[in-house]
């Protein structure tokens, strides 16, 4: 053997399916004719095409990362794909979730989801979920699966999709997307780090802005859901090197990947050497955000409706309405309000007539209510914060003010 | 100089490119990197790290060349490729959209 100065000791991975369910399943000459460019790759063969037919997959989410991840899977010819979702399809949807089509608008998405798929590829079964995914559902829906994809859209449901995938022993192939950046890693607890080792805590509600509030390119999730697709089907091989412990960062304006090192933290709640974290918790509380059915229960000191604003611009109130947009969100959609952007409102809230009762707006309530806060620590009165903003206010008082 | 590639959310705090470049006197450490950018744009004190404790927040994580700084000591010397600015020292945030 010639010397090359290194060794290399690579572990050997197997695949997350067990071997004999694989060996068990039969292909029809219709599927090897399918999958025959599958066939031709060592790595794959009929071995790891049988793996992928006994292979379970469950995507949280059937939107942006879910409509790639899902696609490529079926085709793929993973046997198994459950689906989690409980949204209906939305014309704004469709810059980017691909397992829809205009048609679909106002169906609801697994139903979607479902005939997409099935017509990419018949020889699978579909399951689906029409619920939303909570601590009560979580551990049961999980159970039945080899793998976890996360294409969620917020922190609760990252955190919970987490957790539960730690107390079940089974990857978690995790992907996030915001405006051109994307973020990608395995966490599988058994074997490398877990999403709260690189996170332990999240952000304060509405610092960190939602694809429906800073926007998101719609090539993007294709990239990143595509990517995600990717590692399941290593772990159900067991082939190549998954991206255990290391975390995958896309620029998609510079075209630029980097990769960086997880470590497992020793002191993680869930995954570390004295957890503390033993059963699903409330992830709404975790997070800081009101959970689904308490998110229509406002606050009356700080909170008002778009039918209360609307009663009491029309009976003629002294009230400031302030938006604390960007300016190129103001071009698209505005109530004419005052426009200070909530980055520079600690340099100009002294522009803010403080006589008047304000009433602070956003997108959809979140940056408002960051700025309601600041407001009242700066020692403003009678601040409230706009429920919903300006998409409630197009939806439920004015539809000429757009939709965006 | 040294590059700094601030998180979505602080670039639109700082009202500045994804990366930024500042000038760091003496020893180049998370500590000195994080004063100095601090110093420059004022309006990130206690976004990245808490104003009493000056803890790092825990949805932010530090990465020079590659590896994980985030549960280093503050003090600690950072690599020379982000001292001589051939490599950018990397605050990540957590997102969530999908």
């Amino acid at each position: 053997m010639k010397s090359t100065g290194t060794v290399n000791i690579v572990p050997s991975i197997t695949g997350v399916v067990d071997a004999e369910a694989g060996r068990d399943m039969q292909l029809s000459r219709e599927e090897m004719l399918r999958y025959s460019r599958h066939l031709l790759i060592p790595e794959v063969g009929m071995t790891g095409q049988k793996k992928l037919k006994a292979a379970k997959v469950l995507i949280i989410g059937a939107g942006g990362l879910g409509s790639p991840a899902g696609m490529y899977l079926a085709a793929a010819g993973v046997g198994t794909i459950g689906l989690v979702d409980f949204d209906v399809v939305d014309v704004t949807n469709l810059q980017r979730q691909l397992l829809h089509s205009t048609d679909d608008i106002g169906r609801s998405k697994l139903d979607s989801a479902r005939e997409t798929l099935a017509g990419i590829n018949p020889h699978i079964a579909i399951e689906t979920y029409e619920e939303r995914l909570t601590s009560k559902n979580a551990l049961n829906i999980f159970a039945g699966y080899d793998v976890i994809v996360d294409g969620t859209d917020n922190f609760p449901t990252r955190y919970l999709v987490n957790d539960a995938c730690v107390l079940l022993g089974k990857p978690n192939v995790y992907g996030s997307i915001l405006r051109f950046d994307g973020q990608v890693s395995v966490f599988d607890a058994r074997r490398g780090p877990c999403y709260r080792c690189l996170y332990p805590a999240p952000p304060p509600p509405g610092l960190v802005p939602s694809c429906a509030e800073g926007g998101v390119l719609g090539i993007l999730p294709g990239i990143i859901g595509t990517l995600q697709a990717l590692e399941v089907l290593k772990l159900i091989l067991g082939e190549g090197e998954p991206l255990i412990g290391r975390f995958i960062l896309f620029d998609a304006l510079k075209f630029a990947f980097r990769e960086l090192k997880l470590r497992k933290d020793p002191a993680c709640p869930v995954c570390g050497q004295a957890p503390t974290i033993h059963e699903l918790i409330d992830y709404e509380q975790f997070c800081g955000v009101k959970s689904p059915l308490a998110a229509e229960a406002i606050d009356e000191q700080t909170e008002i409706t778009v039918e209360q604003l609307k009663m009491r611009i029309d009976r003629g109130d002294n009230l400031c309405v302030l938006d604390v947009r960007e300016p190129h969100e103001y071009d698209i959609a505005n109530i004419g309000a005052q426009l200070i952007p909530l980055s520079e409102l600690p340099k100009r809230f002294h522009e803010i007539d403080s006589s008047k009762e304000i009433i602070v707006h956003c997108k959809v309530g979140s940056r408002s209510a960051r700025a309601a806060e600041f407001l009242r620590k700066k020692g403003f009165q009678k601040v409230k914060n706009l429920v919903g903003g300006i998409d409630a206010w197009s939806e439920r008082i004015d539809a000429r003010v757009p939709h965006y | 100089m040294i590059r700094v590639v601030l998180p979505y959310h602080l670039r639109t705090l700082a009202q500045s490119d994804a990366e930024v470049q500042i000038a760091v006197a003496g020893a180049v450490t998370i500590c000195s990197v994080l004063d100095a950018l601090e110093t420059h744009y004022p309006m990130l004190r206690g976004t990245i790290r808490d104003h009493v404790t000056q803890q790092r927040r825990p949805f932010l994580r530090f990465f020079a060349c590659g590896e994980d700084f985030s549960l280093e000591s503050s003090d600690i010397e950072l690599p020379p490729k982000i001292v001589s600015g051939e490599e950018p020292f990397l605050i990540i945030g957590a997102i969530a959209g999908g």
